[in-house]
């Protein structure tokens, strides 16, 4: 008997056991499925393969895209068994637009403003209850601040070349245009589609904002602003073409040297061999320190998706590697954006405004749903000094290496960049911006491996787009 | 005055309450093209279940609880399932009304027929004979062989099969003295269990293998004296796991699946991927009732009848539903701690393990917490075979919950 009490025990302390693992597994299944629905929901809701969303699509009429004159340059339309969407002009938005399909899902604003494009208001119990009882059949349209004849102009003359323009509001931080080469025709992506996924020039690739270049000369804009704030730096420097730091011949672009010059001298002539000696005073914190005022190295917040421009000098680097960065070589790598953004700071008193590219979200019936209006992101430098800076650039287009930017009647301040890189082919960049009195647009221009300097290559595309810009634009 | 103990009353009304809200949410859905059809059968699914209810509490002096969780899952389930498809709704009315006479049937049976624990080769004899008539006869659905079809109505043998496993550990484990007494008798059944997995491996029957390996593994832990045993098993079971995986693809195809369904959207992460879509457009209160759609997820109304209830009513019915299922299976638990017959405590012990098992690989197969193994999820899922061999099952656990009169000599 007393035998038999023990097995009941003992019998009754294994139950506990496995009731206690079951119970432990179904309250596993309680927070898995919490942690699932707070974490993992959304982006699994957003997957392009989930057929709920295009059953709302295919009810609503998708909002048309405008530029910033009203140009319509995407719209819908509906008819008893199709709901269509047209891309007007396929190639020359395919970056900043993007595409909306079912096969392939949606990129750029047609991902980003899906929401608005589609009037779906963040789920909330009212909203939900509203959208039961008045179901909306009509998208938001998206007003850009983009000039469509400007982006026009832009594609035109970067046309059969490869790399990207990004000409903006140095004010504002208004995008004019934004163009990345090649590109690809959205309003035809069935027929097109394996030929772009399978090219080796990466179409899809929107280089203004995902394109991380060696920025080359046009990074000694950040490299003088440095020199300015660096107390005691003496100016004036003997340029004999040649600089050796720690064993490494750095030269210049032309090796009979630039004799005796000041810092203005030698952005002007995009002197290598003054920053590299320089910048051993400067310290690679100071230039590190004011390449983040730049936003090098930080996620800059836009409506398309970013790379972030990096120069990693909270590693150790070696003499070299820090006179190889202040004229933009070595480990410096910068996105075409970050550069439109750099030439607007300076053009705009030392104050870094955000980049933006919708204007306004218009509902059906006219009414401004939101408006983007201009905010300042990062104070650069002190206006004074960007001052000294505009004077120096200035003096590039007028009598440096970026003279083919000039234009008749209107002062053009810019920088020219020669970038090497693994290729061989050198890459062709121009910063810069005008009027120099008033700056309207800003610019970055960068012809990837295009193998000319940024005077020949890049500078004269740029000048062409302040003439077309200044004469259409309707600031 | 408060009393202290609930009326039964109590939950039974407000099952009646979720009833009838849920079923006016359907009517609304559906009141652009309202039938008299739906009315009748709203009407009869709150009739069987209150009635049955009501009776149930008449007839057996045990657990008034479990019967009422089984009749709110069942209601869940069905409410769904008519809503996705009102033809299928109303044949699972039908099973409903054909599996709670089951229930009492095989509650009957057990209190008053009092041979069933010296059964054991017969139990043996008829699981192999239902894996034999299931090669003979069987179809391939949903890529297992576990359907067999007769006169037009699909039965999947291995539903009566994992009932059987219960009742041989049950008689074995109650006269275990009697078979102690033959050398290696529980390495015998060892191998008869591992021979029904493998054969459901054969059958691509992978959820079913599992839900009888942890029905068996869960009693052999609280009853085999042989303790190393228990270690054997569960080191076969890794093993036979492991050749498992390298020897069946179809196994294979599950681990990947469970891994990473997203770069196999299209063809066999298919099932997996819209059953998220599924859950993760419920959200935390679901679409509504008809605001949904639950018939994108492949067998919606079968092993996805969860993903599909938690997009109209939200996860937060889903928690309900694994809620229901842990108090039914503490309840059968308890049933089971309190029955002095030994044949009966295990009876509840392994039916309680098989509820909770079998909800467990089926709702963590749908969010893809474990590798998703065919199963249908009990009382809520449709199928003939599903519902009445869950009824079954609880009727067997009703019978345990009350005092036997007869004893077995588990004791000599």
């Amino acid at each position: 008997m007393m035998n038999k009490n023990n097995n009941r025990v003992k019998e009754n302390k294994r139950i506990i056991v496995v009731l206690a693992c079951l119970c432990t597994m179904l309250v596993v299944l309680i927070g898995y499925l919490s942690y699932f629905q707070v974490f993992k929901a959304q982006e699994v809701k957003n997957n392009a393969y989930n057929k709920r969303t295009w059953i709302n699509e295919e009810n609503v009429l998708r909002g048309s895209i405008l530029d910033r004159n009203g140009n319509v340059l995407v719209y819908n339309k509906k008819t008893e068994d199709s709901n269509k969407r047209y891309y007007k002009y396929g190639r020359l938005y395919s970056h900043v637009i993007g595409y909306s399909y079912r096969e392939y899902g949606k990129t750029g604003l047609e991902l980003k403003y899906n929401n608005a494009l589609l009037d779906i208001s963040d789920s909330t119990a009212l909203n939900d209850l509203k959208s039961l009882i008045l179901p909306t059949s009509i998208g938001n349209d998206l007003k850009l601040t983009i000039d469509h004849n400007l982006q026009e102009k832009s594609r035109s003359l970067l046309e059969g070349k490869k790399g990207a323009i990004v000409a903006m509001n140095p004010k504002t931080g208004e995008v004019y245009s934004m163009v990345s080469m090649p590109d690809f025709d959205t309003s035809n992506l069935n027929d097109h589609w394996k030929g772009i996924t399978e090219s080796e020039d990466s179409p899809l690739l929107n280089r203004a904002t995902q394109g991380l270049y060696a920025p080359g000369s046009v990074f000694k804009v950040i490299t003088t602003v440095a020199a300015l704030d660096t107390p005691a730096l003496d100016n004036e420097y003997k340029c004999s073409g040649t600089a050796k730091i720690d064993g490494y011949t750095f030269k210049d672009y032309s090796s009979r040297g630039h004799g005796n010059i000041t810092l203005e001298d030698a952005l002007r002539l995009s002197c290598n061999t003054y920053y590299v000696d320089r910048v051993q005073y400067i310290g690679k914190d100071r230039l590190g320190s004011t390449a983040d005022k730049f936003m090098i190295n930080s996620k800059i917040d836009f409506d398309l998706p970013m790379k972030s421009s990096s120069f990693p000098y909270k590693k150790s680097l070696s003499k070299t590697e820090l006179s190889a960065s202040a004229i933009g070589q070595g480990e410096v790598l910068v996105t075409p954006l970050n550069m439109a953004m750099v030439a607007s700071a300076i053009a705009n008193d030392g104050q870094m405004v955000k980049p933006i590219l919708v204007k306004e979200i218009v509902s059906k019936n006219n009414r401004i749903l939101e408006s983007y209006s201009t905010e300042v992101i990062s104070d650069v430098t002190s206006s004074i000094k960007a001052n000294q800076i505009k004077d120096m650039m200035l003096k590039v287009v007028e009598s440096g290496t970026g003279t083919n930017a000039k234009i008749k009647n209107v002062k053009v301040a810019g920088k020219t960049g020669t970038a090497e890189n693994p290729s061989g082919k050198s890459h062709s960049w121009f910063i810069g911006f005008a009027p120099y009195d008033d700056p309207k647009i800003a610019i970055a221009v960068i012809l990837e491996e295009e193998g000319v300097t940024g005077g020949t290559g890049a500078a004269p595309i740029a000048r062409d787009i302040f003439i077309h810009g200044l004469n259409n634009i309707d600031f | 005055m408060f009393s202290n103990k609930i009326s039964s009353k109590t939950p039974r009304r407000f099952l009646f309450l979720f009833e009838i809200l849920a079923l006016l949410l359907l009517f609304i859905h559906q009141k652009d093209n309202f039938d008299k059809q739906t009315f009748i059968n709203g009407f009869a699914l709150i009739v069987i279940i209150y009635a049955s209810n009501y009776i149930l509490l008449k007839v057996s002096r045990g657990d008034n609880y479990i019967f009422l969780i089984a009749t709110m899952l069942v209601s869940i389930g069905a409410i769904m399932i008519y809503r996705m498809d009102a033809k299928t709704g109303t044949r699972q009315l039908m099973w409903l009304f054909l599996s709670i006479l089951i229930f009492y049937a095989t509650y009957f049976m057990l209190k008053y027929i009092k041979i069933w624990d010296k059964l054991l080769y017969v139990y043996i004899g008829g699981a192999y004979l239902l894996f034999g008539l299931t090669f003979a006869l069987g179809e391939r659905k949903f890529g297992a062989i576990n359907w067999i079809n007769i006169k037009g109505v699909s039965l999947q043998p291995a539903e009566i099969t994992k009932l059987l496993v219960i009742f041989i550990m049950a008689a074995y484990y109650s006269n275990y003295n009697k078979y102690k007494k033959t050398k290696y008798s529980s390495y015998l059944i060892l191998g008869i269990m591992y021979s029904f997995i493998a054969l459901l491996f054969l059958q691509r029957d992978l959820g079913m293998a599992v839900l009888m390996y942890g029905i068996y593994i869960g009693l052999q832990f609280i009853y085999e004296e042989d303790r190393k045993l228990i270690a054997y098993n569960i080191g076969l079971f890794i093993i036979s796991g492991i050749i498992g995986y390298f020897a069946f693809n179809h196994v294979r195809v599950r681990v990947e699946t469970w891994l990473n369904p997203w770069i196999y959207i299209n063809d066999k992460g298919y099932q997996i991927t819209q059953s998220l879509f599924a859950i993760a457009e419920g959200g935390f209160f679901g679409k509504g009732i008809g605001l949904g759609f639950p018939h994108f997820i492949p067998l919606a109304y079968n092993d996805f009848i969860f993903s599909a209830i938690c997009e109209e009513m939200g996860i937060f019915t889903g928690m309900g539903i694994i809620m229901l299922f842990m108090i039914l299976v503490y309840r059968g638990f308890k049933i089971g701690m309190s029955q002095w017959n030994m044949f009966f405590r295990i009876l509840a012990i392994g039916i309680s393990i098989l509820f909770a098992i079998q909800s467990i690989i089926i709702i963590g197969g749908v969010i893809k917490l474990i590798p998703l193994t065919g199963i249908t999820l009990p009382f809520v899922s449709y199928g003939g075979s599903s519902i009445v061999t869950s009824f079954m099952a609880l009727g067997i656990l009703q019978a345990a919950s009350e005092d036997m009169d007869w004893q077995v000599n588990d004791d000599e």
